[in-house]
């Protein structure tokens, strides 16, 4: 009976000219979408490996010179991207694409692709994730808002009930009759996109756990949209009034939602702007021991102390470099700095993430969009992972060098270059990510959320099917 | 007849409640969107007022020092720190350049959430390198604001299309519409007038929400008249090319259901899909150069120079002037006059990387922005953003004022240090100063509104069209 009447309904659906139109449309905007996606990611992946293997050419190729002088130097650091970043470019447009690692300084990511495009990209551009998450749900709403209102206004349900039809036959029938052409359409993409990401292999290794768990949960989100829309459908009298009730839903929890969240999460947890952060970071800078500051105190302590150690009475007595160490220490006290007041960013970020999830109470959208980006690693979780892996693989590498500045030479010899294979013994970065154990561990409030936008919204449909009375 | 049809329109419509409804969604909406483009707004300039207040405070502080010091005192400053210096001033004392909000910043946020509004150009750094990337959470960037751009954009669209979608239809439905053609009038007419009469409706409710927001929210409606009016007409040619899009709907004969699919569809298509697949095909067809081979040019020609660089001052001490030791009778300034040397050698190598890629990327920027004039919301969105003052344009040219700014403050220190001048308490008054010119930016919103006009127009004749060809016959077939 459950499939007779899902049947019935995809038979009807597809004797209907909108729906063609619509279906073959979204499928359209889907398969162009991947495609242009892929090509693009094809592009960047390329020249992000040029990169990566100019940046330590680049590294190893200095010539001999002052150790610190090949720290002020530095290196970069790139982001890689991952195969699953086909389907959700999340925030990678926003966080900037690679760190300049240099003494001193723990740099934010620069060169933020938003910047170089025109404003008109802020209305998001035609990527998979764009239809998947916005798309499809105002597809569902479309095929599916008359569900119930069309058998009450041709009088058909009176007939139905009649039958002996149960809620729950009905209801699941229905449900199915609407969730089926979603499912297709969305397993088509699946299977595109896999197929394009198996066909290269320098994409990097494809986690098809990941990939499954994905749709998987877009699978979901669109059964929490089927949900709502029969449920709608079954307490509205008009098919209009339904239509225009699931359109408002639709508004607030995709586009309306995440901007209030975001006005929340700011007015509540407000970022620093980028000068605040700096002069704090400065203000610390100055107070603080700064190893070029001969006259700052902290350095004449570190002084005394280091001579009694050592039993000497100048620091030209020492059997290292006085220097090196010393701006080692500096080093380590500005990273102290920088790790302070990149600790409080990160307890400002994880207070504006609640934030966003408290408001996944209104709208599915976000934990959808949230789980998304976090498994195609490209959500702001993965570049943070990023940003510190580069500030140690940065502090390793100032330590080396400085403290070959202070091994191998005496005090005030600053002229002393070091010999270029110096260049080569730092290791090259490398970069392991987020595992998914650890992103879907991270993620555990956004998967529940989920879980209970389908538990209550299916609720609502069997108690919606229940009360619908024949007029 | 016209005047009767007015009328008669108008009676039925104040019986309908939800044009009340309407107007107090719509007007708290718009209350919230003002609300959060003021607070972003107030961080904006007080953000600038902030760096402004330090280097004021600084600059105090160093007129006290310098004197003192004249007086014969010796405060207690290290020569790193001595205002006297004009090494020290051109660098801690720099000025800000700061891009204050135009009165209407908080109609659109645009870009400003990309950029800092405050820089600092110092002597001795490199300008074409400064960041103006602002602080921000990226999902905060990703979700956008809500602001009275998106309000209009996004939304007046669907109200218009509520409001409209079955004006003909419902006549239809109703058998209403036979009575009517049997007066001597014609049908397009009637749509036309009916269809008018919302527009002007939905118009007032539209103008009257943005001015009452605005006022409770404590924005001075009298100090931009100009930019207000250009507000308003784009609100209102925004709204009437949505309601063409309604007559043209409406003009098919289609059913009342028919039509509200039809007309989401066209919303779905217009708003949503248009713009980003513009944009989509914009980078495509034009790739924006990478930059990601920007660094790497860069830095190789960095590495070529720095040999060069260095006969001039060493390495070392160009990260590091404090270790740098000036002979006795040499210019004082002696290590930052060799320190532009050899930056000026390196700059040579890598500024015609920077500007290669900056013009390549105008070149790509200008060919995506053209493609806005194929859709009406790009375009309203480029309009809004122009009378906010917070387009790409706009952050372009402060980037280039402020490029152009710190050129000159170096042009103020560096004759003075090769004659081993010192900053004086008077000498404050001579420093250049920065002042954002919003003049420079050229506006686009003259030819974004005159497109929409042309869309506007268009869509008045194909309704004609529609209706020569389908509405009769949808009609009494």
């Amino acid at each position: 009976m459950i499939l007779q009447i899902a049947l019935k309904e995809l038979k009807e659906l597809i004797r209907e000219g909108r729906f063609r139109v619509m279906s073959v449309a979204i499928a359209a905007l889907l398969v162009v979408a991947t495609v242009i996606t892929f090509n693009y990611y094809q592009w960047v992946n390329a020249q992000h490996t040029a990169a990566k293997e100019n940046a330590r050419n680049v590294w190893v190729s200095q010539d001999n010179k002052n150790p610190h002088s090949a720290a002020h130097y530095g290196t970069y650091a790139f982001k890689p991207k991952y195969p699953m970043s086909l389907i959700d470019q999340g925030v990678d447009k926003y966080t900037g694409l690679s760190i300049y690692l240099e003494a001193h300084k723990r740099n934010e990511a620069q060169y933020m692709a938003a910047q170089d495009q025109t404003a008109a990209s802020r209305f998001g551009e035609l990527t998979p994730d764009f239809i998947l998450l916005l798309i499809v749900p105002l597809f569902i709403i479309l095929i599916g808002f008359n569900s119930f209102t069309r058998e009450q206004e041709s009088g058909t349900l009176r007939l139905l009930k009649s039958q002996g039809v149960s809620s729950f036959t009905l209801a699941l029938g229905k449900w199915l009759g609407v969730f089926l052409p979603v499912l297709i359409v969305t397993l088509l993409v699946a299977l595109l996109s896999l197929v394009l990401l198996l066909s290269v292999r320098d994409f990097g290794e494809l986690n098809l756990g990941a990939f499954t768990l994905l749709f998987l949960f877009f699978l979901i989100y669109y059964a929490v949209f089927t949900n709502l829309t029969l449920w709608i459908s079954s307490v509205s009298r008009k098919s209009g009034v339904a239509l225009v009730i699931l359109l408002a839903i639709w508004m607030v929890s995709c586009l309306g939602m995440p901007k209030v969240a975001n006005r929340l999460a700011e007015a509540i947890h407000p970022y620093p702007t980028q000068n605040e952060f700096l002069s704090a970071i400065d203000e610390d800078e100055r107070s603080g021991l700064n190893g070029h500051d001969p006259f700052s105190e902290e350095a004449k302590k570190l002084e005394a102390e280091t001579l009694k150690k050592y039993g000497v009475d100048s620091v030209q007595q020492l059997p290292f470099n006085w220097d090196g160490l010393l701006m080692q220490k500096g080093e380590e006290h500005s990273a102290e700095i920088f790790f302070k007041h990149y600790e409080s960013l990160r307890q400002t970020n994880i207070a504006q993430t609640n934030v966003y999830r408290a408001s996944s109470v209104l709208s599915p959208y976000l934990p959808a969009r949230f789980l998304s980006m976090a498994l195609c690693r490209t959500d702001y979780q993965a570049h943070w992972h990023f940003s510190d892996a580069a500030e140690k693989y940065r502090m390793k590498m100032m330590d080396a060098l400085n403290m070959n500045f202070a091994e191998k030479t005496s005090y005030g010899d600053w002229a002393w270059k070091a010999d270029k294979s110096l260049w080569k013994e730092i290791p090259d970065f490398s970069y392991e990510p987020v595992t998914y154990a650890a992103i879907v561990q991270g993620n555990t409030n956004n998967i529940m959320a989920l879980m209970l936008w389908l538990l209550v919204s299916a609720g609502l449909v069997f108690r919606g099917v229940k009360k619908m009375s024949v007029v | 007849m016209h005047k009767h049809n007015f009328k008669f329109e108008w009676m039925q419509l104040q019986r309908e409640r939800w044009v009340a409804i309407l107007m107090i969604v719509f007007m708290s909406l718009c209350f919230f969107a003002v609300s959060n483009g003021k607070k972003k707004m107030s961080i904006r300039q007080s953000e600038i007022a902030t760096s402004t207040s330090i280097v004021d405070e600084y600059e105090g502080n160093s007129k006290k020092i310098i004197d003192s010091l004249n007086a014969g005192l010796s405060p207690d400053v290290s020569p790193w720190t001595n205002p006297q210096r004009l090494s020290v001033i051109g660098n801690k004392g720099a000025r800000v350049a700061a891009m204050p909000a135009l009165p209407l910043a908080f109609v659109a946020t645009g870009q400003s959430d990309l950029f800092t509004h405050a820089v600092k150009p110092t002597l001795t750094g490199d300008s074409y390198m400064l960041s103006f990337t602002e602080m921000s959470n990226p999902v905060q960037l990703l979700f956008g604001s809500f602001d009275l751009a998106f309000l209009c954009i996004y939304l007046l669209p669907l109200l218009v299309l509520g409001f409209s979608y079955n004006v003909l239809s419902s006549e239809k439905e109703l058998g209403s519409l036979r009575l009517m053609l049997a007066q001597p009038v014609s049908m397009y007419n009637w749509l036309l007038n009916k269809l008018m009469l919302r527009f002007m409706i939905m118009t007032a409710i539209a103008w009257v929400s943005i001015l009452v927001a605005m006022l409770v929210n404590g924005v001075q409606l009298t100090n931009e008249i100009g930019a207000l009016v250009q507000l308003l007409l784009l609100v209102a040619v925004y709204i009437m090319f949505w309601f063409v899009i309604a007559l043209i709907v409406n003009a098919f004969g289609k059913s009342s259901g028919m039509n509200a699919v039809v007309i989401i569809s066209v919303w779905v298509g217009l708003v949503l899909l248009l713009p980003a697949i513009l944009s989509q095909t914009g980078n495509s067809i034009y790739p924006i150069p990478s930059r990601i081979n920007m660094i790497n040019e860069m830095r190789a020609a960095e590495a070529e120079t720095t040999a060069k660089a260095d006969t001039i001052l060493q390495n070392f001490y160009r990260d590091h002037p404090e270790l740098a030791q000036t002979k006795e009778g040499e210019n004082s300034y002696s290590y930052y006059l060799k320190f532009f040397a050899s930056q000026d050698v390196v700059k040579e190598e890598v500024k015609p990387v920077l500007d290669e890629y900056e013009s390549k990327l105008k070149a790509q920027q200008n060919f995506v922005s053209s493609l806005r004039f194929l859709s009406p919301s790009l375009m309203a969105q480029s309009a809004f953003n122009n009378l906010a003052g917070t387009s790409s344009l706009h952050y372009e040219s402060y980037r280039q004022q402020v490029v152009r700014h710190a050129g000159e403050w170096r042009s103020y220190f560096l004759p003075r240090m090769f004659r081993d001048e010192q900053m004086s308490v008077k000498d404050f008054d001579q420093l250049p100063v920065f002042v954002f010119s919003y003049e420079e930016v050229e506006s686009q919103y003259g030819s974004d509104l005159i497109g929409l006009i042309l869309f506007t127009g268009f869509g008045l004749l194909f309704s004609v069209w529609v209706y020569r060809r389908h509405t009769r016959e949808a009609l009494f077939s």
